[in-house]
């Protein structure tokens, strides 16, 4: 029987570079579905520690995110991926806010990411500015 | 293969004079400064862990002879197999401290990543090509329960000792890695759970003592700096003494908030002494540590105290953030690097216990005077440093980790960083910019990269040690 898998599609919010799509088995990560297909994301631990493969859901399931200028908020995460083991870089507010772990982290409907080391970027910001 | 075992074939850059001892390094401190040539040449840390650009980190080979065509080039570089590694601290599988082994050569330059905490073994035979022999895979590292690799210090045997801030997890608590003589994993140098957290760590043989400290659990600050970890006391505040034959704790002294994170820890070079620096960068003050004599027990005491300053465009006064400080082969000056303010900074140390500041360079950072080198605008403040051995040339990049810099200073990414130099007068204790010298890792072929750690193919002020 042929491996389950779901279509995701990888978009980067603020580099000049294309949409793409990639079919990622049910017993793979996102991180190793693109390496499979020559894309590139950033990553540092591959093991849920180092926030580097932070991706957000844009999109599950044909359910669009919130409406308005922020796209974060309303899909709920946990129901769109399992995790290979506890996505330690993340808070619960960034949970909350649709952020994943793109390393340990296998869709379990079809999707749609903002990927690319900007992402990553939008987790924390200079406390004193 | 070991280091040990080979032939003396290295040729090195100068014929320094062995006098009474047989191994790498020098005698003393002394003859370091002596008998050390210029340095011609740096290995930079280079990376591009976190960004798009899809390349490994690498190690970059800087011609620093300003005899040289090639002066202020990146002139060979050491690709790494993977991408993702964040290339941060290194070392030399032997220094002076292992002065009285036969046979064994500064040869190899262990290269951890910190993020993904393999670890990669350089030949460094060729000074101008070294090339990668070995690779430690991370899967390794984990079966010990530890990982993020820090400080590689060599042990005087011939075996490499890494501080390893996080569990296999990336949580706590850390630990030490000890690699033997063939570049394979050992095992754990010390009984698991006698620290928490760790950062950098130096030893003084001679006084049976090792110094460690504190940054946080890797989980913690791989993402970038959360204030919100600083009131959750997720960061570090303490230094550990170690008894250094036992690799045990003997003695723990809580800085408190005023030695938050306290990051490079440094003992004087000479051997006897039991004076030593560290800087807690994020409450912005330096702290001098000694071996009281009537107890036996280190005390600790804040000598230095940066100023936070308003800045029209931030929230908050910004603090100063010295991450890295170094003391001078003469034990006379204590270096930092302010990286947030952009500074570079000498203190005269000749009493420890009462810094006298000789001079200081504004430069880069949030409130430097000077801004660009050469039209080049500098995107960061000054962070590693690392000085001469005769302490007249001091070099810095300005990359702190990669993550960190997106936060404080995203053109970092964008434009790579630089390696600065100043020219240091020892005698009257001033430092002054050197113009004619920057190092542009924004040029680099695959996309502008970070510099980090820099180090000199013969031995350097923070190494060395003494046996
Ligand atoms: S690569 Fe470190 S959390 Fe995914």
């Amino acid at each position: 029987m042929a491996k389950q898998h779901h279509d995701v599609t990888l978009e980067w919010p603020d580099a000049d570079r294309e949409t793409r799509t990639v079919a990622v088995d049910e017993d793979e990560t996102v991180l190793e579905a693109a390496e499979r297909a020559d894309i590139a994301l950033p990553f540092g631990c591959r093991t849920g520690a180092c926030g580097t493969c932070t991706g957000r859901l844009l999109e599950a399931d044909g359910a669009e995110s919130a409406a308005g200028d922020d796209e974060r908020g309303t899909i709920d995460v946990t129901d769109a991926f399992s995790y290979r083991r506890s996505p330690r870089a993340l808070k619960d507010r960034h949970r909350a806010d649709g952020y994943v772990l793109l390393c340990i982290a296998s869709p379990r409907v079809g999707c749609r990411l903002a990927v690319g080391a900007s992402v990553h970027t939008e987790l924390v910001d200079n406390p004193w500015k | 293969m070991s280091d040990a075992n080979t032939p003396s074939d290295v040729e090195p850059e100068h014929d320094h004079d062995h006098h009474d001892h047989e191994g790498p390094g020098y005698a003393t401190p002394q003859a370091a400064i002596e008998e050390g040539d210029r340095e011609k040449l740096a290995y930079v840390m280079s990376l591009y862990v976190g960004t798009d650009v899809d390349a490994p980190d690498f190690v970059a080979v800087v011609d620093l002879d300003p005899d040289s065509d090639t002066y202020c080039e990146i002139v060979d570089r050491i690709e790494l197999p993977n991408r993702g590694d964040e290339l941060h601290h290194f070392g030399w599988n032997a220094c002076s401290s292992s002065c009285h082994m036969e046979g064994l050569e500064r040869r190899h330059l262990i290269v951890p990543g910190q993020r993904s905490s393999r670890i990669h073994v350089i030949d460094a035979k060729d000074r101008h090509n070294p090339e990668l022999e070995t690779v430690i895979e991370p899967e390794e590292v984990f079966e010990y329960d530890l990982s993020a690799p820090h400080t590689v210090h060599c042990i005087p045997d011939g075996e490499i000792l890494i501080s390893m801030l996080g569990d296999a997890d990336g949580e706590l608590p850390g630990g030490f890695l000890e690699l033997n003589d063939d570049f394979e994993i050992e095992g754990r140098w010390e009984p698991p759970g006698e620290i928490e957290m760790n950062y950098d760590y130096w030893y003084q043989p001679r006084q049976n003592v090792m110094v460690s400290s504190e940054w946080a659990a890797p989980k913690t600050y791989y993402p970038g700096f959360d204030l919100e970890d600083v009131e959750a006391g997720n960061y570090g505040q303490r230094l550990h003494f170690w008894d250094w034959e036992d690799g045990t704790v003997e003695q723990t002294i809580d800085l408190g908030e005023e030695g938050l994170i306290p990051l490079e820890v440094r003992f004087l070079h000479t051997p006897e002494s039991t004076h030593g620096f560290v800087g807690a960068a994020l409450s912005s003050n330096i702290f001098h540590f000694w071996r009281d004599g009537e107890s036996g027990e280190y005390r600790a005491e804040k000598v230095i105290d940066f100023e936070s300053r308003e800045h029209d465009d931030w929230d908050m006064p910004v603090p100063a953030l010295p991450t890295d400080i170094l003391i001078s082969m003469d034990d006379r000056y204590l270096f930092g690097s302010n990286w947030l303010h952009g500074e570079v900074w000498m203190y005269d140390i000749s009493d420890p216990s009462n810094p006298r500041r000789a001079d200081s360079l504004s430069v880069g950072g949030t409130f430097g005077e000077v801004q660009e080198v050469q039209g080049r605008e500098l995107s960061a403040g000054p962070q590693m440093i690392q000085l001469s051995l005769d302490g007249e040339r001091l070099y810095w990049t300005t990359s702190l980790f990669s993550s960190w810099d997106e936060q404080f200073y995203p053109e970092e990414g964008e434009r790579g960083s630089v390696m600065l130099k100043a020219d240091v007068d020892p005698r009257k204790g001033t430092i002054e910019l050197d113009e004619d010298f920057l190092v542009d890792w924004g040029e680099c072929p695959e996309g502008p990269a970070r510099a980090h750690e820099i180090r000199w193919p013969d031995g350097d002020c923070t190494s060395d040690v003494w046996q």
